[in-house]
């Protein structure tokens, strides 16, 4: 490919505006040819030659003219961000009609970004103060995620993402990258943040956002309309089982459950793998536990039955909530473990000599059972025949949606 | 007729993914086999969740999942594994490592 003739005329009438707004319109727009022409009686032949290349017609319209005016005098006002404004043509306009107002800079003053749109509300965001103390507890003080996620009031799954990015942010600043720290900076002005106060209760009085959302289930899609009898108790645990197709309690074990239903929820959080099962083969599924253990923070709830109960001690309720805490993490640590040495077990890793790659053999089973009795199941190692796969069909969605803590 | 542990190819172009299959020697290479008793995935994937130390030194990784009981059935009745299975299955330490066949 010959070497591209570059425009010269073009590019340069078009720099002076960009890197030099200082100076006035009309003296930048007769320095233009400057560069090609010694004096000003040579400007028209000198203007001629380098043009020489180029077809397009001189772009030097009344119109262009105004539009360089009007960047280089009362646009000149819009080309730098003002904290505390959003830098729109509007403003310009206002300004004008009301040139002596008496606008005072009153603290941290949130700017709409569509002023035009009253209906425009934003979900707040997490301001850098409490974004860094999300970071510097998970990381630093080795606070579990559950623990910052109540006392300051924010997801899980937000802590989570907030340690992550904060993570990166440092791997790039470690790398030399730049930030987009204007852009944070207008965002941070143009949306709602929560801050961090000064003392965490307060977080938690007021919540960055609900973090005890029960997830909606699958099961509970369908309305179910199951008679009950007036002499019966009907409680969610029963509504979960009713869900699941699953048989009612026996009356003894329901007697025990309402005796302690703290200790009943600990044991399917702590246990979640010894819940009940329901089905056959591929229809095996658990069923559905009440929404009181579905919740992110099912401790609360027992913190909260457990203050009621002692209301005059609150050290000791302290102490309890503590201890629950503790037991939790505990109790969850040691179910990722075993997981984690399961995993193991089943992976072979060989890493040989002649070879740059690490071989991974995972044991599976290929049986009566995992193959099921067409050949299909979904156990079975081994891509399917005879089965479509549907990758390829539209409304497949391949991205990961969401992501688990 | 003799039996074969082969490759046979799924996934889709520059995708490849084979399952490991016990089929007739003769037969087509994604007809319908005997027996699918693994999977070999040969693009090499990253390891996730290493510390910078881990990762300066981690290999790419191949994924294999073989049912390794069936395979030794299958080989002690006298199925012969096609040469890239015979190589997979002396990492796994089923068959004896062995140079290329003779042709």
């Amino acid at each position: 490919m010959p070497p591209r003739v570059q425009n010269h005329p073009v590019v340069n009438s078009l720099l002076p505006y960009l890197s030099s707004p200082s100076t006035s319109s009309s003296s930048t727009i007769s320095k233009i040819p400057t560069k090609y022409s010694s004096s000003p009686s040579l400007q028209s032949t000198s203007r001629q030659t380098c043009r020489s290349f180029s077809s397009t017609v001189a772009a030097r319209t009344k119109l262009r003219t105004e539009m360089f005016a009007w960047l280089n005098g009362e646009g000149a006002a819009l080309k730098t961000h003002v904290p505390g404004s959003n830098n729109y043509v509007s403003q310009l306009r206002n300004k004008r009609r009301a040139v002596e107002g008496d606008e005072e800079e009153e603290g941290r003053r949130i700017v709409p970004p569509f002023p035009l749109n009253p209906n425009f509300l934003s979900q707040p965001i997490l301001s850098e103060e409490l974004r860094d103390a999300i970071y510097d507890r998970v990381v630093n003080q080795k606070q579990s995620v559950r623990v910052v996620s109540v006392d300051l009031g924010v997801d899980m799954r937000r802590v989570g993402a907030v340690v992550r990015l904060v993570e990166l942010e440092k791997r790039q600043k470690q790398q030399g990258k730049s930030m987009a720290l204007p852009y944070a900076r207008a965002i941070h002005e143009m949306v709602p943040t929560t801050p961090l106060y000064r003392n965490f209760r307060d977080n938690r009085i007021n919540p960055h956002e609900s973090i005890n959302d029960l997830p909606v289930h699958r099961l509970t899609d369908p309305q179910i309309f199951y008679p009950v009898s007036e002499s019966c108790q009907f409680n969610r645990v029963d509504a979960g089982r009713v869900f699941s197709a699953a048989p009612a309690l026996e009356n003894k074990q329901v007697v025990k459950n309402a005796a302690n239903p703290t200790e009943v929820i600990s044991r399917i959080t702590r246990n979640p793998s010894r819940i009940e099962k329901i089905g056959k083969g591929e229809d095996e599924q658990q069923v559905l536990q009440p929404a009181d253990a579905r919740i992110p923070h099912p401790h609360l709830v027992a913190h909260e039955r457990y203050r009621l109960s002692n209301p005059n001690e609150r050290r000791e309720v302290m102490n309890a909530y503590k201890q629950r805490i503790r037991e939790e993490e505990n109790a969850e640590k040691e179910r990722k473990r075993i997981a984690k040495e399961l995993r193991e077990r089943q992976i072979t890793r060989v890493q040989p000599e002649s070879s740059r790659f690490e071989f991974r053999f995972k044991d599976v089973v290929v049986s009566k059972e995992t193959t099921g009795t067409n050949g299909r199941g979904a156990q079975a190692p081994g891509r399917r025949y005879g089965v479509p796969s549907y990758d390829r069909k539209k409304g497949q969605v391949k991205i990961p949606t969401r992501v688990e803590v | 007729m003799v039996v074969r542990i082969r490759l046979a190819r799924f996934g889709n172009k520059r995708q490849p993914f084979y399952n490991i299959v016990v089929a007739q020697a003769r037969s087509a290479r994604n007809s319908k086999p005997l027996e699918v008793i693994g999977t070999y995935n040969p693009v090499p994937q990253r390891p996730t969740n290493l510390s910078d130390e881990e990762a300066r030194t981690a290999r790419p990784i191949k994924e294999i999942s073989l049912d390794q009981s069936r395979a030794k059935y299958w080989i002690g009745v006298g199925a012969q594994p096609s040469d890239t299975v015979w190589r997979l299955l002396g990492l796994a330490g089923i068959a004896e490592g062995k140079s290329k066949a003779p042709r």
